[in-house]
């Protein structure tokens, strides 16, 4: 297995849908290249980061906003 | 070493998973059915469990809360409008994240493309043997157990926030329903109108793009 290959395959990895011999490769080559290793480490992270940074809740008074906007359009029908 | 790299497969939460997307019950039939001749309470009940999903994923695509605001009223008024003819062949919350997703995009049509970058900069390069190309140092860089304090500053979140912004809206979609929402390939791919390959490709390709930006920042003290 090469980088390229190793790279590509992270994300099933990381979903937990390898197939038992891909992985196999995969720690053979992880077991050997310290870069892939760093990469694995890191982009696992980054997921980790990304969605606490991605995921943005809708603040209370748009809640009270939107309740009312609908609820005035349903009246309006 | 060895130790490292023992390969584990990860923890699935297919029941979680499962739990998001179930199919259309009797209840969220009469609801929709209800909003659709202006029950109120059945509206009520619909926002209480969606709008909080439709919030996240608009803002998710948008990256505005005002233009997020606007898809949600949107929504919920194609939910009263049209959810009487839902048929349900799919799940509601999936058919709710579709419509918010087609919205979303929509929204973004023609609006701050100048943030986005082309992400092949941001992807690894390789030598022609397969092997990773670039500065060894960078390479083996890997500030992933820097600590919290530092991973969640203020610049770090700037440099995110800033590299979210920079996705192209498909990829962030699809970097919202996977990891945010925690659908599956197969939900997130069916709710885009895209293969689970291109959604795959995608979502991976995203992940690097950030990572690289990341790694620009954090990787020179790691």
């Amino acid at each position: 297995m090469t980088c390229r290959e190793a790279i590509d395959v992270l994300a099933d990895y990381l979903d937990g849908t390898m197939p038992p011999d891909v992985a196999a490769e995969l720690a053979r080559h992880l077991a050997e290249c310290a870069p892939c290793l760093a990469y694995l480490a890191t982009y696992r992270k980054t997921r980790e980061l990304g969605t606490t940074a991605a995921r943005v809740e809708m603040p209370e008074e748009m809640q009270v906003r939107l309740r009312r906007f609908l609820i005035d359009r349903l009246r309006a029908v | 070493m060895a130790s490292l790299v023992s390969i584990r497969t990860p923890r699935r939460l297919p029941e979680i998973r499962g739990c998001r997307l179930r199919s259309l019950s009797t209840d969220d039939r009469s609801l929709l059915a209800r909003a659709a001749t202006g029950d109120a309470s059945a509206l009520e009940i619909l926002m209480t469990r969606y709008s909080a999903r439709v919030f996240r994923l608009a803002y998710g695509i948008t990256r505005s809360a005002a233009d997020a605001e606007e898809v949600a009223q949107d929504v919920f008024l194609q939910i009263v409008h049209k959810g009487a003819g839902f048929e349900g062949r799919a799940a509601l919350g999936s058919w709710i994240y579709r419509i918010t997703t087609n919205l979303s995009l929509n929204k973004r049509r023609g609006k701050r493309r100048e943030l986005e970058t082309s992400l092949d900069d941001l992807l690894p390069t390789y030598l022609p043997d397969g092997h990773r190309a670039g500065d060894r140092a960078f390479l083996v860089a890997d500030w992933s157990r820097t600590p919290e304090h530092e991973l969640l500053s203020d610049e770090s979140r700037r440099i995110l926030e800033a590299a979210i912004d920079r996705l192209p809206e498909h990829y962030r979609a699809v970097l919202v329903l996977k990891d945010v929402e925690e659908l599956s390939n197969e939900e997130v791919a069916q709710i885009v109108g895209d293969t689970i390959a291109a959604v795959k490709t995608r979502l991976h390709r995203a992940r690097m793009a950030l990572r690289e930006q990341l790694t620009r920042y954090l990787g020179a003290g790691a």
